[in-house]
């Protein structure tokens, strides 16, 4: 956290973070796929997007409250376990924002597609690892997981990542940021 | 049908259950450090008596705090299906990646040892074990309380210029927004509903179709979302929120000796959790 945590940097947390849980909970986060996994997911966007936004450090807290959320909730075993449901969404929002920000002097379009899409990867890379490691599943099952499940959450990510951070950074200059305390004037 | 509609009624977060007991007596603090404890030894710990032990350890917990045993088991309920047919693919095809142990069984990839038997049987158990002990966590515990204890267990942090108050307001601010945010999203239902889009009624297999289904309510809860955040934003820097400022405290802990018995218990049960050999 460079330089410290800002009021807009804090309430945007704690807003998206809020999505993260409400999709858990309401089953809306998820694309019901066929699979060992059970579930494809969509909660990771929240983190993406909050990584896109307002940084790595924002992204993070994002992830965290994601991971801690699935953890509570999980019906399946796998994650049960802090170690497969926490760790590894901490890193979504990071692998975002940087993806984001290699790319947005390139084509703002494409670097918050790519990043949607790099998020996603990132969820579906390390959970599956993990998986492996602490003994869930072997590592066919994972990889086919990972083409079955990963692929929708990518493409799904990337779509709503784009609609959602485009439309706002459009409204944003166009006077729907109110506050100009902690924005950059 | 309605029921897809009715998202507010679901909504279990912060569910809190007063029955006055011990448990719901204990500091915050402790009670959070105790959970931890636990909860990182069950996920340690993989032999039978082990996880026995820790299974009664749950039972009683239940007792203790005078929760019904069947807020538990509600829990476990929707779990049962997706526990199967894990236990069922560890049991034939992790049996040549668990090495050691005796093989019982083998047939191409299929293979069954007593290494695989243990994993599916100690992976269900510590299952239901997180399951308990998490129910009796939140149900004997305010969400106030939570976010309280959480806050004060990380204050040391503090020091090496991690954001802790900070924190613990994105926290409090998230699970605020969890019940308003499920009003929107059910008014953004009725109202696509009520023009002629449907939910939950594609067939399961038509995967595509049940995706594309669920745009028109994800976007816009994002972008209401991102808009009430910004009248937040703007109400908090009117009022001179200060980020990082120190502030007095409302509610002041203070320990007492039950609750470094429960500490104490909780590392005691530990220790012996992953004490037992077999």
């Amino acid at each position: 956290m460079e330089k410290g945590l800002t009021v807009r940097k804090i309430v945007i947390a704690g807003v998206l973070g809020a999505i993260a849980i409400l999709l858990g909970v309401t089953r809306l986060g998820y694309i019901p796929v066929p699979t060992a996994a059970g579930n494809a997911t969509i909660m990771h966007i929240p983190a993406v997007i909050g990584g896109i936004m307002e940084g790595w450090g924002v992204g993070m807290i994002i992830g965290l409250i994601f991971g801690v959320s699935s953890f509570l909730n999980a019906t399946v075993p796998l994650f049960k376990d802090p170690l497969v449901a926490i760790l590894p969404r901490l890193f979504i929002g990071v692998t975002a924002y940087l993806t984001y920000v290699g790319l947005k002097n390139v084509n703002q379009y494409l670097a918050i597609g790519a990043a949607g899409f790099i998020g996603a990867l990132t969820n579906t890379v390390l959970v599956l690892g993990l998986a492996v490691i602490r003994g869930y599943m072997p590592f066919g099952v994972a990889a086919t997981v990972a083409v079955t499940n990963g692929l929708p959450e990518a493409v799904v990510s990337v779509i709503v990542t784009l609609a959602v951070v485009a439309a706002w950074k459009k409204l944003g200059s166009s006077g729907r940021q109110k506050s100009k305390i902690s924005g950059d004037f | 049908m309605s029921a897809e509609f009715e998202l507010t009624r679901n909504i279990t977060i912060g569910q809190y259950l007063p029955t006055a007991s011990v448990v719901h007596r204990l500091d915050p603090r402790f009670k959070l450090g105790a959970f931890a404890i636990l909860i990182v030894a069950i996920a340690i710990c993989n032999t039978y008596v082990g996880n026995l032990f820790a299974l009664a350890v749950c039972l009683w917990l239940f007792q203790v705090s005078k929760i019904p045993l069947h807020y538990g088991i509600s829990g476990i309920k929707p779990a049962i299906p997706f526990i199967i047919i894990l236990a069922i693919m560890q049991l034939l095809f992790y049996g040549e990646i668990a090495n050691g142990g005796t093989v019982y069984f083998q047939y191409g990839i299929i293979s069954i040892s007593s290494e695989s038997i243990r994993l599916v049987i100690v992976s269900a158990m510590r299952f239901v074990e997180v399951i308990f002990l998490s129910s009796v966590l939140t149900l004997s515990t305010s969400t106030t309380e939570l976010t309280h204890g959480m806050e004060r267990l990380l204050g040391p942090l503090e020091k090496v210029k991690f954001p802790v108050h900070a924190f613990a307001l994105i926290i409090t601010i998230a699970i605020r927004f969890v019940p308003t945010f499920a009003m929107e999203m059910e008014k953004m239902m009725k109202a696509q509903a009520s023009r002629g889009a449907d939910f939950g009624t594609g067939e399961w297999w038509r995967i595509v179709q049940r995706t594309k289904d669920m745009f028109p309510i994800i976007i816009p809860l994002f972008n209401v979302a991102l808009s009430r955040a910004e009248d937040l934003i703007l109400a908090m820097e009117a009022r001179c929120y200060m980020p990082g400022a120190s502030r007095t405290r409302y509610t002041q802990y203070k320990a007492k000796g039950i609750d470094y018995a429960a500490l104490g218990a909780s590392v005691v049960i530990s220790v012996v959790m992953l004490g037992i050999p077999w």
